[in-house]
């Protein structure tokens, strides 16, 4: 029997003319975002491998000069551009691409996507992710928000009912009907999707294919709870046309009201500091001192004196090593631990916003579904973290072996400009080169979203096997 | 068999139904007659189970409705007023579809020649529904009753919104059915057609049952008459034989 519904819920959809065009357009709209997409991820991916390739060889061919100077001489870090985002962007067009790494300095993550677009890239740009997480709901509220009332209004409803077919039985079937249409739509954009996922995708993303098939897994979980949403609202609804109100209502709060009140109200309960407040706190305690009590020039002075006295001399003369290469390790060391302490601060609060975020996934699965397919994606704010940081530790790793090889082989006496290294210390830095996370940790750090979208289906089909029977047939 | 035993319906503080007591043999059409709000359809929710009674009991061959609801569908057949089916769907796929949910589903060849003998034109069969007239809809809604084999047949105003010749091949199908000793209750307008084909007619009047009689101890006229005065007069009973 429960074939039977499913059936006839498929040949009645499939036969709704206006179903045709706008199944048609959604999937036009896909296909569009897809292969738009796939194109502009890998020529911004090319792009910015030429770019890399690139700095490193200026890197490399930079010439003679004093490690130190090579050091403020500087490389670029490109974030690569993650092989999903092509199905969602997530915040990557508003996270900077590529970072100045140098002596000394913390440079911010520059010249993001967002700033080269024009206004019209607020409103987003039409990825797929948009289409899936936005406008299939919209496709789901047309095909169910009269699935029942409907059939309240024309009579079938009772004749459904007096062939014997339980409330339940047909509430299942129509779910399952309109879940397969939803299906229809979606797979073939999956298997397109998956088809473009070339080799040289794993090259950027060893678990790409994993990433994938959990993002298809979490957006089939996501219409299925919009799907049983829909059904139980037009069953109960007393005429199709407060069924569309109440669905159109619950498609506006969720996608387009609750997300940007969440936003806020983490924003409000963690407040992010300014980027001026965060470079000046910075400063500040570089200068004075972690702890406010122990001033740069104090501790110049301690360093002098503890050098001095490991190897036995008087004075900076005398050392056998380059004190300006131990001075400058140190001072990049306790800036690196003054930049740490307050950028975990911030990351700190950014993770708890996001937190927020991850939580109302219990109360709106459009979050819930959003912070995974951002996370999967690659496009996350975490994945720009992780970035920062690898960019970060780079640019310690390679100012630190210039400052050793002062420390080492500039002898004193020996003038600033007269020591010079070459290609063949430059060439022994490796380029930069950034794996992201993998899918296990990109899933356990997404959990709540997990859980939330789990919660909302076993919570919809209980709420819809105990309210089922109770369907009004009138 | 279909009983209803000091059956009354309240809704709020509304009495639709009061104690209404009625019974249907096999072989019997039992037309209900009355104005709107008399409580006919209500009567008929009951035997279906769409709603529960207030009090006393609806029976389909000796099942009591309210507590064993899914046992008596399987005695039933229904016909209801505006039969709509799905437009989508021809008037063949419709009829698969609701008798497949009784859980037999005929075969095509059966569930043509269903739709042939209820006088549907062959070229409409495989038509959508859509396109169908009314009479054509209750045609496909008759045959759907018909598929089910069933002993007992409600309808609710099967016939109105019908034209003549539609009414009359109505008639016809529904005496068919009776004659096949089919228990049939039948809620309707059409005081011609209650006396035509109806064995037995019930006049309703805001929630009572006012009269009961057998339509062939009754003339047109004189049930035209009867009506006439019960929809004017104060609600009594009184039972008629």
């Amino acid at each position: 029997m429960l074939k039977l519904v499913v059936r006839k819920e498929l040949l009645t959809a499939l036969r709704d003319t206006r179903l045709q065009v706008s199944g048609g357009i959604l999937i036009v709209l896909m296909l569009t975002a897809v292969l738009v997409g796939k194109q502009g991820q890998r020529q911004i991916q090319k792009e910015r491998e030429q770019a890399q390739a690139s700095m490193y060889d200026k890197w490399v061919n930079q010439g003679e000069k004093h490690p130190h100077s090579a050091a403020h001489y500087g490389q670029f870090a490109f974030k690569p551009k993650p092989v999903l985002s092509f199905l969602d962007q997530g915040l990557d067009t508003y996270t900077g691409i590529s970072v100045f790494l140098e002596a000394h300095k913390q440079h911010e993550v520059l010249f993001s996507g967002a700033q080269d677009s024009n206004g019209m890239t607020r409103f987003g740009e039409m990825t797929v992710a948009l289409v899936l997480q936005v406008l299939m709901p919209l496709l789901i509220i047309f095909l169910t928000f009269n699935i029942f009332s409907k059939e309240r209004e024309e009579g079938t409803l009772k004749l459904i009912h007096a062939q014997g077919l339980g409330m339940r039985q047909l509430f299942i079937g129509k779910v399952a009907g309109t879940f397969l249409i939803v299906l229809m739509i979606f797979i073939p954009i999956v298997v397109l999707a998956y088809l473009l996922l070339d080799e040289s995708s794993a090259s950027i993303d060893a678990g790409v294919t994993g990433k994938f098939f959990a993002m298809a897994l979490g957006y089939v979980a996501y219409f299925l709870v919009f799907v049983f949403l829909s059904v139980l609202i037009s069953a109960f609804a007393r005429n199709s046309g407060l069924s569309l109100l109440t669905m159109l209502g619950v498609w506006i709060v969720s996608c387009i009201i609750l997300p940007k009140a969440t936003a806020n109200l983490a924003d409000k309960i963690y407040p992010t500091p300014s980027q001026f407040e965060f470079k000046r706190t910075i400063q500040h305690k570089v200068k004075n001192g972690i702890d406010g009590h122990n001033p740069s020039d104090a501790r110049l002075t301690t360093l002098k004196q503890q050098v001095l006295d490991q190897y036995g001399v008087k004075s900076i003369d005398e050392l056998p090593v380059n004190w300006s290469g131990i001075a400058m390790q140190a001072g990049e060391e306790y800036t690196d631990q003054v930049y740490d302490q307050e950028f975990s601060k911030v990351e700190n609060i950014f993770r708890k916003q996001n937190r927020i975020s991850e939580w109302a996934g219990f109360i709106n699965p459009y979050l819930a579904v959003r912070n995974l397919s951002m996370a999967l994606a690659g496009t996350d704010f975490r994945h720009h973290v992780v970035f920062a940081k690898a960019a970060e530790n780079y640019r310690r790793g390679f100012v630190k072996i210039m400052n050793k090889d002062m420390e080492v082989n500039h002898k004193p006496g020996i003038a600033y400009g007269d020591y010079k290294l070459g290609k063949e210390m430059w060439s022994s830095i490796e380029s930069f080169n950034y794996e992201l996370p993998g899918i296990s940790s990109v899933l356990s750090y997404q959990w709540r979203s997990i859980t939330a979208l789990i919660f909302w289906l076993v919570g919809l089909f209980f709420l819809s096997s105990h309210y089922a029977p109770k369907i009004p047939k009138l | 068999m279909l009983e209803a035993i000091n059956l009354s319906k309240t809704y709020g503080g509304h009495k639709a139904l009061t104690d209404i007591n009625l019974s249907v043999g096999p072989g019997e059409v039992y037309c209900l007659l009355g104005a709107n709000g008399a409580g006919k359809t209500t009567t008929i929710n009951l035997f279906m189970g769409f709603i529960k009674p207030s009090s006393g009991t609806v029976k389909i061959n000796e099942l009591d409705v309210t507590t064993q609801a899914s046992e008596t569908k399987k005695f039933l057949a229904y016909i209801p007023e505006n039969l709509n089916l799905y437009g989508n769907l021809s008037g063949l796929e419709n009829l698969q579809f609701f008798t497949g949910l009784g859980g037999d589903k005929p075969d095509r060849e059966l569930s043509e020649h269903l739709l042939l003998s209820v006088d549907l034109q062959t070229d409409a069969i495989h038509k959508r529904v859509s396109e169908y007239s009314k009479g054509m809809r209750q045609k496909v809604g008759i045959a759907i009753a018909k598929a089910k084999k069933a002993r007992n047949l409600l309808m609710d105003e099967p016939t109105s919104g019908l034209d003549p010749q539609a009414s009359n091949d109505f008639a016809q199908l529904l005496e068919n059915m009776r004659q096949k000793n089919v228990a049939i209750l039948m809620a309707t307008h059409d005081l011609f057609r209650a006396k035509e084909s109806g064995t037995h007619i019930g006049i309703m009047k805001e929630g009572k049952l006012i009269h009961e009689l057998k339509s062939d101890k009754i003339t047109l006229l004189e049930l035209e008459q009867l009506y006439l005065e019960t929809m004017k007069s104060e609600s009594h009973v009184e039972i008629s034989s």
